[in-house]
């Protein structure tokens, strides 16, 4: 887990650098509707793009602007200073606004010579479906042409299978930390969940079963109240801990550093890109999805009373439009739900912000009786 | 809060005010009328009746009149009213019979320009209930006095944003979800390749369908014809107006701009659009004729590369004409509108679907590249209309085309070699920043940037 601490907070990792140096490839992405199994049917390795609450913009901001979000522009700041010279490509999605401009501009001046679009509508019919389909191809097209790989179904399953193993693990992870008393934090969570988006599937699936093993016993210290939290976009770690430090067990997420990314992945189709389309677009619960909320909601309940939390955190980063108006629903929808929430907007990776955001969380515990 | 007191019923009893006012109003009696009204409808109605823009400003008055009539009289008779945003196509609505639009942000455009303390208290009730403050005000303010659920109600929201305006497609998606009213809606494919814009055009009919069932009526090609044949006309009148903008000085008065869009966002496909957009090119035409300005010299052409300021309508379109300082129109003007097909239904949808992916704000942020597409369109604009200088007002919630903004101005000094002024201000809201602070920036801007080159 040591090892973990360090890898989680690390662009260029040991292991990516490991990679890197056996002549391997890696492409940069930064949201969850990218099916990385079909980054990695070609043998190249998807590397989440993260910023680690790294706190400078100013060259994120010459370009982005202070309206847009800060993990935006730090991750702009990051790819444009050089910390990320080691992708050979980028693959945008349309995630947010904030993510297209960050993707724009970290292009228009660093001039991938791979840089493809992936194109996620933001709706689920058939006719939106049908179009996810062909968007992946197109990706298939792209990275099979420019890297010279043959991207082959076989490998494509492969790939799937393989996920679908870590998803399986991911899930234990989770029930650990779901189980009365936990063996693991959810600072611990996110650790391996942004060490394994550095990482090839096999070898995440295989870190996870050493941390499933070393795990299983262990106990953390003790807690005063059980929380989920959910909202934008967040690889702190360090806000996690900070949260727990207050007595607070985040024993369960619908983060997209977290559950959102693995927790739901289904398809049918025995075609490999109908089946991507179908475990990617059928799944994406992201406030993004614009006519899905009831899907959401309900997924963030089953969550809540799986994991039999005391009250829930629904966090987002200061002009994240998505975020910032589903959290008036949600939060709506858990307090009818008996779950007393707490709101926080909060300035990604502001140092300056932890303070008041421990009052806060303590605040809140106090409110909960804990 | 009392129905009364709701935006809509609020706009809706002002221009009520139209009907009596008599139809060539003199100074005195502008004199009279400004001296009862509160001081925020004071500066808007003392810049629209103007002695240069009066007879149209009268005129236009006339058609939102009408317009929010129609509003009413469509719930009425028992027919169904859409809240849409700006970049739909009202002549969609109008083809239908019984069908009848209303526009997010030319609501809350009007209630700031109307109403006594602006748009504000709607605000506030939006923000009370925890919606954050980075939101959109063009919308913000108009959902705000519907969520109080005192205000006149739609039945149907259509929201058109998705994949050109995060935060317009999620309040419209919040709202309908508040109101538990249906949410039609139409992606834009992000790509104006061939691929995306056949998805596009699949999306519109599938609209189209929807908009047939819920309705309980299938489109009648007539009622089209008429319709989308008005439209059409309207659009030649736009190009009219445009070429006329390309004179040096520019005889189309300021406000222009904003009266255009005002009615391609209301009445686009009625014959009050048409009139609206005649009355313009005839008044643009005689000002040429007669080499009118309002100022002494015209000392800069601007152009604004998306919104412009809408809280303070004398401060900013007028103070700018009086200091010799041309609007040539703004990105809520780019929206290129063609020539429909009428010849069957099938044209006729296809021709719409093809204006409704070139709206402002579709076009632009819908684009495969929001950057490369907006500068092309305002690079395009610039040259065309002899524009010396552009203005990006920084409408603090359009997150996209802040994130553009940088590129877009360094690009444009390229390409035009034409300076480009970034100011930061809501476009709804006075709070922000006053107009007194932005008319400074855009004197010094012109002073020493664009005077000087
Ligand atoms: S936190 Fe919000 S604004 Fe930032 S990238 Fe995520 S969705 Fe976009
Ligand atoms: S583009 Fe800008 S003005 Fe238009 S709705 Fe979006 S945020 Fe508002």
């Amino acid at each position: 887990m040591r090892t973990l601490q360090c890898q989680s907070t690390d662009l260029f990792t040991e292991y990516v650098r490991d990679w890197k140096e056996k002549g391997g490839k890696v492409l940069g992405y930064a949201c969850v509707a990218t099916p990385v199994e079909l980054i990695e049917a070609a043998g190249i390795l998807p590397y989440r793009i993260k910023a680690f609450g790294h706190p400078d913009t100013e060259l994120g901001d010459a370009y982005l602007a202070r309206f847009n979000c800060r993990f935006c522009r730090s991750c702009l700041q990051l790819g444009l200073e050089g910390s990320y010279d080691f992708l050979d490509g980028l693959v945008e999605t349309n995630g947010c606004d904030h993510l297209r401009g960050m993707f724009e501009n970290w292009q228009h001046v660093k001039k991938y010579d791979f840089f493809h679009y992936l194109k996620v509508p933001h709706f689920l019919r058939e006719d939106s479906l049908e179009y996810f389909v062909e968007e992946l191809s197109l990706m298939r097209q792209a990275i099979s042409e420019y890297f010279g790989v043959d991207i082959t179904d076989e490998k494509i399953m492969r790939a799937v299978d393989i996920y679908d193993e870590v998803f399986a693990k991911l899930k234990k992870l989770y029930a650990l930390r779901e189980k009365v008393p936990p063996a693991v934090t959810g600072a611990e969570v996110m650790q391996v969940l942004c060490t394994g988006s550095s990482m090839m599937g096999e070898d995440f699936s295989a870190m996870l079963d050493e941390v499933l093993a070393e795990k299983a016993g262990a106990s953390p210290p003790d807690y005063k109240a059980r929380l989920i939290i959910m909202g934008s976009a967040t690889d702190e770690v360090d806000l996690i801990a900070d949260i727990e430090s207050t007595g607070a067990l985040i024993a369960a997420d619908a983060l997209c550093f977290g559950s959102r990314a693995f927790w739901k992945r289904e398809g049918e189709s025995a075609d490999p890109m109908q089946l991507l389309a179908e475990r990617y677009l059928g799944y994406l619960f992201c406030p993004r999805m614009f006519t899905e909320y009831e899907r959401r909601r309900d997924y963030i309940l089953e969550t809540a009373r799986r994991a039999g939390v005391d009250g829930a955190i629904i966090t987002y980063n200061k002009f994240c439009d998505l975020h910032g108006v589903e959290a008036v629903s949600q939060r709506a929808d858990l307090e009818a739900a008996g779950i007393p929430v707490l709101v926080l907007e909060k300035d990604y990776g502001s140092k300056a912000d932890t303070g008041r955001i421990k009052t806060r969380v303590q605040a809140f515990l106090e409110r909960l009786g804990k | 809060m009392k129905p009364y007191e709701g935006l809509i019923n609020r706009v809706y009893e002002i221009f009520s005010i139209v009907d009596s006012l008599p139809e060539r109003i003199s100074d005195e009696e502008l004199e009279g009328l400004l001296h009862v009204l509160p001081a925020d409808m004071r500066n808007t109605f003392g810049a629209f009746f103007a002695p240069h823009v009066r007879p149209i400003s009268m005129e236009l008055f006339g058609m939102v009149k009408k317009w929010l009539d129609g509003a009413h009289e469509t719930k009425r008779s028992g027919g169904k009213v859409f809240l849409v945003p700006f970049n739909f196509l009202p002549e969609v609505i109008f083809c239908f019979e019984g069908a009848w639009p209303i526009t997010s942000e030319v609501l809350s455009s009007l209630g700031v320009m109307a109403l006594e303390g602006q748009g504000e208290r709607y605000w506030d009730y939006a923000m009370g209930l925890g919606l954050p403050d980075f939101a959109c005000s063009a919308n913000m303010i108009e959902v705000g006095s519907a969520l109080t659920e005192s205000d006149f109600t739609p039945d149907a929201i259509i929201s058109d944003c998705f994949g050109s305006c995060d935060i317009n497609s999620k309040t419209h998606e919040f709202l309908a979800r508040y109101m538990d009213i249906p949410l039609l809606f139409l992606e834009k494919t992000v790509d104006n390749g061939e691929r995306g814009v056949k998805q596009y055009y699949k999306y519109f009919f599938k609209l189209a369908e929807e908009m047939e069932e819920f309705l309980g009526q299938e489109l009648d090609e007539e009622r089209m014809r008429r319709v989308i044949g008005n439209a059409n006309k309207a659009s030649e009148l736009y190009w009219e107006l445009w070429d006329l903008h390309k004179f040096k000085p520019c005889p189309v008065p300021n406000l222009f701009s904003l009266f255009t869009y005002a009615a391609r966002f209301t009445m686009w496909g009625t014959e009050d659009a048409v009139r609206i957009m005649q009355t313009m090119v005839d008044t643009a035409k005689e000002r040429l004729e007669r080499g009118e300005y309002p100022a002494d010299r015209e000392v800069a052409r601007s152009l604004w590369t998306y919104t412009s300021y809408y809280f303070d309508m004398g401060g900013l379109f007028n103070w700018m004409e009086d200091n010799g300082i041309t609007h040539l129109g703004d990105g809520l003007d780019l929206y290129f509108p063609e020539v429909v097909d009428l010849t069957s239904r099938e044209t006729m949808l296809t021709g719409l679907a093809e204006i409704a992916r070139n709206m402002p704000m579709t076009r632009q942020m819908g684009a495969n590249s929001m950057s490369v597409q907006w500068l092309d369109d305002v690079t395009w604009a610039a040259g065309e209309l002899g524009a010396d200088c552009c203005i990006y007002c920084g409408h603090h919630s359009c997150k996209q085309t802040w994130s553009s903004a940088t590129v877009v101005r360094s690009e444009l000094m390229k390409r035009q070699k034409i300076p480009t002024l970034i100011l930061q201000g809501d476009s709804w809201i006075r709070r922000m920043t006053p107009m007194s602070a932005l008319q400074e920036s855009i004197e010094e801007f012109v002073k020493n940037v664009v005077k000087q080159r």
